[in-house]
């Protein structure tokens, strides 16, 4: 049951690193769904999350709420989490609400895999 | 009820239309019925104050008039200083008049002035020779020195009708306090004659009043059937409003008719006479303000001034009783409910033990005050007779300038016109919760619906097409007891009111089929108002005061159930299970609503050809609907695709906001777009009653730190003043409107220009 609910959420995992693909709109329901899956990943032994949001249009205050609580939970395992392909808009709201401070944010996915792969072998991972 | 009778129905007494006359549907199928019935039998008709009774007979009659071979007569006691000799006169008259029109299909001679000898020429031949015979009779008894014979004679002449006929008595009572004489039993005369008539007949009068009257004739109760009549419910008075205003081309609005309704409590009296007020002096009744203007200067001296004043004349006609009743009334009116001694008010009042009892008597048939025989409590009359009764102990006792008056009576109406509101959107809320208890009936539903951290585990993030499927084949399930009685948790401890007016609920139980003592149960409900997950904090306050309840009550076997909108924290979770209690958030509430018991977007039309308007109901994603058409407006004044965006956020912020902070009746998001040259304008409401502090001016800037603190909600507002160029609250009757605006940047209004 727990599996199917939230089927609609795509994701995958490079290695250590779990990519999750946002949605159109992110708020309170997708919101949810996202924080789920990653932490169903960080569960499963993720190192680093990927939230790609190239299919994403809007964004309201709940989503970027539900976001925080995931970076939260994320820095509590230890995890790093990036943003990608996040648009200008997007990426405005983000600095409005202060959001930036806490992330690092990516072209893409393969930028932010390529990145954080990056950053792993240098730490002797 | 036939189509055909509807069409040949016409208003001969009634003071308002057919189509017009709002909320009494059933009382009135049920008096035709009655109306109808080939045996004799009594219905008595028990009215509370101003509910209404005098329409509903009058408009009785028009419905049975243009019946064959039942002859309706409508009668009331006349109001005015008058004899029990008179009243029987005037009935025999009224009769005599009514029965006649009726016989020559002549609607109009009930409204005419006319003598017996007038009507004894009237009278169609087939009837002549019975009414010629009693108007002798009847002259020959008037001049006899036996108050009572004549008066037995007048109530009687209705069992003169030949057998083909039936005559349809309907006897308005209201006014029967004022007709007290030593000389004349005059109820003992009117119960024995309606009940010699021979064929149906309607006794009707003041609740308090009537049923006494009839035992007091030793009248059969056992052959005689009750109907009470109420105020309007709730939907009823609200469509009244909007039809008497209509009819009078008063222009009105949602709020007003919600406060208009709530104020006059139900009253077809007084809200026909309010808004008829409204129609004589050309005014609007389209905000709080309107309707507290008009209900001061009714008060002061308008049509609601002359009825309740003529009311409390015939109470206490004697102008220095009066005062001095104003005066003890009014002096304890500031405190609530106290109960005196009817003793104390007889020295207080200086009169004498019958002329006390009588008036004691007349207040307590009018429900002014709830007096027992012996102790009279102060807490009756409707809000209209209190606020009256207010002004004239200023005026009159106090001597206080009328200027003064008028000015603090305005202010205190003003005050309390959003407040009656609220009170009565958190009542209507929390109505659904006694509802739905009402509706456990043994029924089976799925445990997790009252376990918030399994049903959070399952079913967080997933849609409610997912949630119901996910439901219906959950096996655990879990029988709902039987509710037999609930009540607003404030009935039984005013400790609970911390929980909100509205907001608990005790409910009594059986939880097996059978109704057995160990099976009896109590639900103590409460359910909070909060945007976060309620913490361990939280539930144990929660705990301490129901339990408190139940100690206090002395309830054996208690099942608790808290409600928070969003949950509950794990720790309170763990509580909650530790303590044997349920808890549920708002999403569970609403699916158990569901299973329990077997809305769209509405383009409103707006008046202006630059003006836009859409209503959504609020709900999942529905906050996209406005956002897509706002898109579409700022498109075309050609706002730039980052402005574009923002307007969309702040909209879909504004929609959020409106749906979270609202106990809105209707459920619905009201947006206005308007278009200018410069820029665009938006207003989102919603009907409801705000939380204090939402709406008002705080920090403006976002931080995501709070967020990472814990404080993960509330930035809607201060991203919406971040987007949009200007942001205000507009103070609205039901809550706050909120009015964004969005500017053209020069260079953009300058590139259209081009």
């Amino acid at each position: 049951m727990g599996e199917s609910t939230k089927a609609n959420i795509r994701s995958h995992c490079v290695g250590t690193t779990a990519v999750v693909y946002a949605s159109d709109y992110l708020n309170k329901l997708t919101g949810e769904r996202i924080e789920h899956e990653c932490r169903k990943q960080l569960d499963s032994g993720a190192r680093a999350l990927v939230i790609d949001f190239s299919d994403t249009e809007l964004v309201n205050s709940i989503g970027v709420s539900i976001l925080l609580g995931i970076i939260d939970v994320a820095e509590k395992n230890g995890a790093v989490v990036v943003f990608s392909d996040v648009n200008n808009d997007t990426v405005q709201l983000f600095e409005m609400l202060g959001l930036m401070r806490h992330v690092v944010l990516a072209k893409n996915e393969q930028e932010a895999i390529s990145n954080l792969s990056g950053q792993s072998q240098a730490m002797g991972h | 009820m036939s189509q055909n009778r509807h069409e040949q129905e016409q208003q001969i007494l009634g003071r308002v239309k057919r189509d017009e006359f709002i909320g009494r549907a059933g009382e009135l199928e049920r008096l035709v019925s009655h109306a109808n019935q080939k045996e004799s039998s009594g219905l008595l008709v028990l009215a509370k104050p101003f509910a209404g009774l005098s329409e509903l007979l009058r408009q009785t009659f028009d419905s049975v008039f243009p019946e064959e071979t039942v002859v309706p007569i409508y009668f009331e006691l006349p109001s005015g200083q008058t004899t029990v000799v008179s009243a029987a006169i005037e009935f025999l008259n009224t009769f005599l008049l009514q029965y006649v029109a009726h016989r020559r299909r002549e609607p109009d001679l009930c409204h005419a002035s006319l003598t017996l000898n007038d009507l004894q020429e009237l009278a169609p031949t087939t009837d002549s020779e019975w009414i010629s015979a009693l108007v002798a009779a009847y002259n020959q008894h008037r001049f006899d020195d036996d108050d009572q014979a004549l008066v037995r004679f007048c109530l009687n002449a209705v069992r003169r009708v030949p057998g083909d006929v039936r005559p349809f008595v309907m006897f308005n009572a209201t006014e029967l306090g004022n007709y007290d004489d030593d000389q004349v039993p005059f109820v003992s005369e009117i119960v024995r004659a309606l009940a010699a008539t021979r064929s149906p007949y309607v006794l009707a009068g003041l609740r308090r009043e009537v049923l006494d009257a009839v035992q007091s004739a030793h009248a059969d109760l056992r052959s005689l059937v009750l109907m009470k009549l109420e105020a309007l419910g709730v939907e009823d008075s609200r469509a009244l409003v909007g039809s008497i205003a209509r009819r009078h081309e008063v222009p009105t609005n949602e709020e007003a008719r919600d406060l208009l309704t709530q104020q006059l409590e139900g009253s077809p009296y007084f809200i026909t006479t309010f808004i008829q007020a409204a129609a004589d002096k050309r005014l609007a009744l389209d905000s709080y303000f309107a309707c507290e203007r008009l209900y001061v200067d009714e008060l002061m001296g308008g049509k609601v001034y002359r009825q309740l004043a003529a009311e409390l004349e015939n109470i206490a006609p004697e102008p220095n009783t009066r005062s001095a009743l104003i005066r003890v009334l009014c002096e304890a009116v500031p405190e609530g409910k106290r109960t005196v001694s009817a003793v104390s008010w007889r020295q207080r009042l200086k009169l004498s033990g019958v002329v006390t009892e009588k008036l004691l008597r007349l207040l307590h048939v009018h429900e002014l005050i709830n007096w027992n025989g012996e102790t009279i409590t102060l807490d009756g009359g409707s809000t209209v007779w209190r606020d009256f009764l207010r002004a004239r102990f200023r005026l009159d006792a106090l001597r206080e300038p009328r200027a003064l008056v008028v000015a603090e009576l305005m202010a205190a109406a003003l005050r309390r016109a959003p407040q009656t509101v609220a009170r009565y959107f958190r009542r209507a809320n929390s109505l659904s919760l006694l509802e739905l208890l009402a509706q456990f009936n043994t029924q089976t539903v799925p445990r997790k619906l009252f376990q918030f951290d399994e049903f959070a585990a399952l079913y967080k993030g997933a849609t409610q097409e997912e949630i119901a499927v996910g439901l219906e084949t959950d096996a655990d399930h879990f029988r709902l007891p039987q509710v037999f009685h609930a009540a607003s948790g404030i009935s039984f401890s005013s400790a609970l009111r911390s929980f909100g007016e509205e907001s608990t609920v005790v409910a009594h139980a059986f939880a097996g089929a059978t109704y057995t003592e160990p099976d009896e149960v109590v639900w103590l409900v409460a359910k909070a108002e909060s945007k976060l997950a309620a913490n361990v904090e939280l539930v144990e306050k929660w705990f301490g005061l129901l339990e408190g309840v139940a100690r206090q009550s002395g309830f054996v076997r208690t099942q608790l159930w808290l409600i928070s909108n969003e949950g509950f924290s794990a720790e309170a979770c763990e509580l909650l299970r530790a303590r044997g209690a349920f808890g549920s958030s708002r999403q569970q509430l609403d699916l158990l609503s569901n299973l329990l018991s077997p809305a769209g977007v509405t383009l409103a039309t707006a008046t202006d050809e630059d003006e836009f308007s859409l209503v959504i109901p609020m709900g999942e994603d529905n906050e996209l609907l406005a956002a897509l058409t706002v898109e579409q407006l700022a498109r075309r004044l050609e706002f730039t695709p980052e402005a574009i965006n923002q307007i969309k956020t702040a909209v879909v912020e504004a929609c959020i906001n409106a749906a979270e902070h609202s106990l809105s009746p209707d459920r619905k998001i009201y947006q206005r777009f308007r278009v200018e040259s410069d820029k665009l304008v938006i207003t989102i409401s919603s009907r409801g009653v705000l939380p204090p502090g939402v709406g008002e001016e705080g920090n403006n800037t976002p931080n995501a730190d709070e967020h990472l603190t814990g404080t993960r909600r509330g930035w809607g507002l201060k991203l919406i003043k971040t987007l949009m160029d200007e942001v205000e609250f507009e103070r609205v009757d039901e809550g706050t409107r909120l009015r964004m605006t969005k500017y053209l940047r020069r260079t953009q209004t300058a590139k259209k220009q081009q």
